[in-house]
């Protein structure tokens, strides 16, 4: 791959009980790779081996070329940022930014080119200068996250790593901060690993995303590709899919396949492989699922696209959304707009139709 | 059983996963109860009232006889005893002996401290519960146990002499040890609990901003730890200079002040014992307070550690 500037290879560590397994990993420059996955998958260990905390028992760990993964911490220029920032609390602003400025130019290598920036530059380029004599305890998180993105970039750093550091932040916060990270890392071009177990961080940041579990990458790819087409069950339940469901393929016409659920069959798009007979999982995220008023005419048995037949069961209102949980010959998540369910007066009993775009439906081998 | 625990300080937990400090815009106002805040403070509090009581009994009963010693003594009485070149000499060897006891217990208990708080081997809560030992010893014990290594033929006692001339029965060189034995546990149990309260992840925020292991330590680790040490040296020295029966065994002579007030009680009675322990007790207690002070007053402000 071009332009790939930090890449992991089959990386293995054992910390403690806990193993990370043949890890794979790479992200260009400007990139932003996103580490999902459930609490205690290695993500954080993943993290923690790049920067060297962990050493590692076989792979390499390149940047530029170079492997770094027996170098000490101090030799490798990551720039890490922890959850709550993790600014030093004895240190004023400028200081912190400083520290590491201080620590180079000390180093008994220092000469050749210096160490480039100064505090003062930095703080202005990431609009905190007039924090500079602060105590970071007073700060608030987005205040916070500046001076942690100023002190890592004053190393020049060729990769950048983040650990969950917005999990301890309320929804909104957290939203003002992702942009804001989101806005500097890009624009100093410089590669990123983001590792989170939040769904939206994934969404927003990500270029790519690797989903993590127990030790391994168990899928990496777009946004698109993980939200919308999991590889497995647990993956698919990972990401909130909010309807995945036991089905078995019943037979193909050209491109779509057809796959019996409950009581009803839908049509999906092949992926080529498909066994008939074969036991599958079923993902069709609520978002691609929409509801009719049963008496709009029916579109007809276009190829590619499912019109069944649903009485709802359920409704939740969650405010600007309501759930609606629908029979269709077996239960299915939507989404409408709450002022539609009451303009349409949606109500349990009710019956409708919903419509699922063939390209929308997932099958992935039953495990 | 140890001073563990005491003296926590809760500023320098900052940090650890701490979320409340990030969100100053958050937090609706607290519900506790049907009634408003001002209602509830006025509620009398039947336990802590009565706990209240039953640990101010013991307050007395700790304040009250240095009170009562204090009042026996004028301003005449104390400078008489205060110009007895026996007693001066007496105290300052107190403090010396003190003060080099706390250097030690610093120099080698707080990277002892760092190690327990930092790393995990076989046999730490053995190691844990070595260091708290002498705090279990009687210390006559102690003395009696340092005399048996340190004395003309122990094993640490007799290399000492005849490799480089140092005794350790009847010097300053003795009276260290036996104050070192019974008072270095605060010194490292207390450093031990500030290295604890350092978030590791700003140490290794320190690391991949270039500094290395030492510089790391140095710049960060003991500079928030500093608290927690400070704490431990002090009690190190209140310890230290208020002990006897390890002293006593190890080292009669030269006499240290609380050896000093004891051979006078013996000889003279206890109103010239009583003048020169009030005379001790002014002097140890205000530098106490002065450490304390320094500990307290020093450190942890932003900009000024590096």
């Amino acid at each position: 791959m071009t332009g790939v500037t930090v890449s992991v290879e089959n990386l293995s560590v054992r910390v403690g009980a806990f193993a990370l397994r043949n890890l794979n990993l790479s992200v260009a420059a400007g990139e932003i790779l996103v580490l999902l996955g459930p609490n205690g998958a290695g993500k954080s260990v993943t993290l923690e081996t790049i920067a060297g905390f962990h050493q590692p028992k076989s792979g390499r760990i390149l940047v530029h070329g170079r492997n770094i993964a027996r170098l000490p911490s101090e030799d490798r220029r990551v720039g890490l940022v922890f959850q709550n920032f993790g600014l030093f609390p004895h240190l004023s602003v400028a200081r912190n930014v400083a520290i590491g400025l201080d620590a180079r130019r000390a180093a008994p290598d220092a000469g050749a080119g210096g160490v480039p920036g100064d505090v003062p530059e930095l703080l202005a380029h990431f609009g905190i200068s007039h924090l500079a004599d602060r105590d970071p305890r007073g700060l608030s998180a987005g205040e916070k996250q500046r001076v942690a993105l100023a002190r890592a970039f004053a190393n020049r750093p060729d990769l950048f790593l983040f650990d969950e550091p917005f999990s301890a932040l309320d929804a909104r916060t957290r939203d003002q901060l992702r942009e804001d990270l989101d806005h500097f890392v890009r624009a100093s071009g410089v590669p990123a690993v983001f590792v989170t177990h939040d769904h939206s961080d994934a969404r927003v940041l990500a270029d790519r995303i690797a989903v993590i579990d127990d030790g391994a990458v168990i899928q990496e790819g777009s946004a698109t590709e993980i939200f919308h087409r999991p590889i497995n069950p647990f993956v698919a339940n990972f990401v909130g899919i909010e309807n995945v469901l036991p089905g078995r393929i019943e037979g193909r016409t050209g491109e779509y396949l057809r796959i019996a659920i409950g009581r009803s069959a839908v049509q999906a798009r092949s992926a080529g492989d498909e066994r008939d007979g074969q036991r599958v999982t079923v993902c069709i995220r609520a978002e691609d699922v929409s509801l009719h008023s049963a008496a709009r005419p029916e579109a007809g048995a276009a190829p590619g696209l499912n019109e069944l037949s649903a009485r709802i069961v359920g409704l939740a209102n969650l405010g600007t959304l309501t759930k609606v949980t629908v029979d269709c010959g077996f239960n299915l998540v939507a989404y409408v707009m709450t002022r539609q369910a009451r303009e349409l007066g949606l109500a349990p009993g009710a019956e409708m139709r919903a419509a699922i775009d063939a390209g929308s439906i997932h099958a992935v081998p039953y495990s | 059983m140890s001073s563990r625990g005491l003296h926590r300080d809760p500023d320098s937990t900052a940090g650890s996963g701490a979320a409340a400090d990030l969100s100053p815009t958050t937090g609706p106002l607290k519900s506790e109860g049907p009634w408003p805040a001002v209602l509830r403070r006025r509620r009398p509090n039947a336990l802590f009232l009565t706990f209240w009581l039953i640990g101010s009994l013991l307050v007395a009963f700790m304040v009250l006889p240095l009170i009562g010693l204090g009042a026996t003594q004028t301003g005449a009485s104390l400078a008489r005893v205060a110009r007895m070149a026996d007693v001066q000499q007496a105290i300052w060897l107190s403090i010396e002996a003190s003060l080099i006891t706390v250097a030690i217990a610093g120099f080698a208990g707080v990277p002892l401290a760092y190690v327990l708080a930092r790393t995990r081997f076989p046999g730490k809560a053995i190691l844990g519960a070595v260091i708290d030992l002498p705090l279990t010893v009687p210390h006559t014990v102690s003395g009696i146990a340092l005399l048996t290594v340190l004395g003309r033929e122990g094993i640490l006692g007799e290399p000492a002499n005849a490799l480089a001339g140092m005794k350790f029965w009847g010097t300053i060189a003795g009276i260290v040890a036996a104050m070192l034995f019974v008072s270095a546990p605060y010194a490292v149990n207390a450093a031990r609990i500030g290295f604890e309260a350092v978030d590791p992840r700003l140490e290794k925020v320190a690391r991949t901003l270039g500094l290395g292991p030492w510089r790391t330590f140095f710049a960060i680790t003991l500079p928030l730890a500093w608290r927690g040490i400070a704490t431990g040296l002090t009690l190190t020295y209140a310890r230290a200079i208020s002990e006897f029966g390890a002293v006593v065994i190890i080292a009669y002579y030269p006499m240290t002040a609380p050896v000093r007030i004891y051979d006078m009680f013996l000889r003279f009675g206890l109103d010239d014992a009583a003048a020169a322990a009030v005379l001790l007790l002014i002097i140890t207690i205000g530098l106490f307070i002065l450490f304390r002070y320094v500990a307290y007053g020093g450190g942890s402000r932003p900009g000024e550690g590096r």
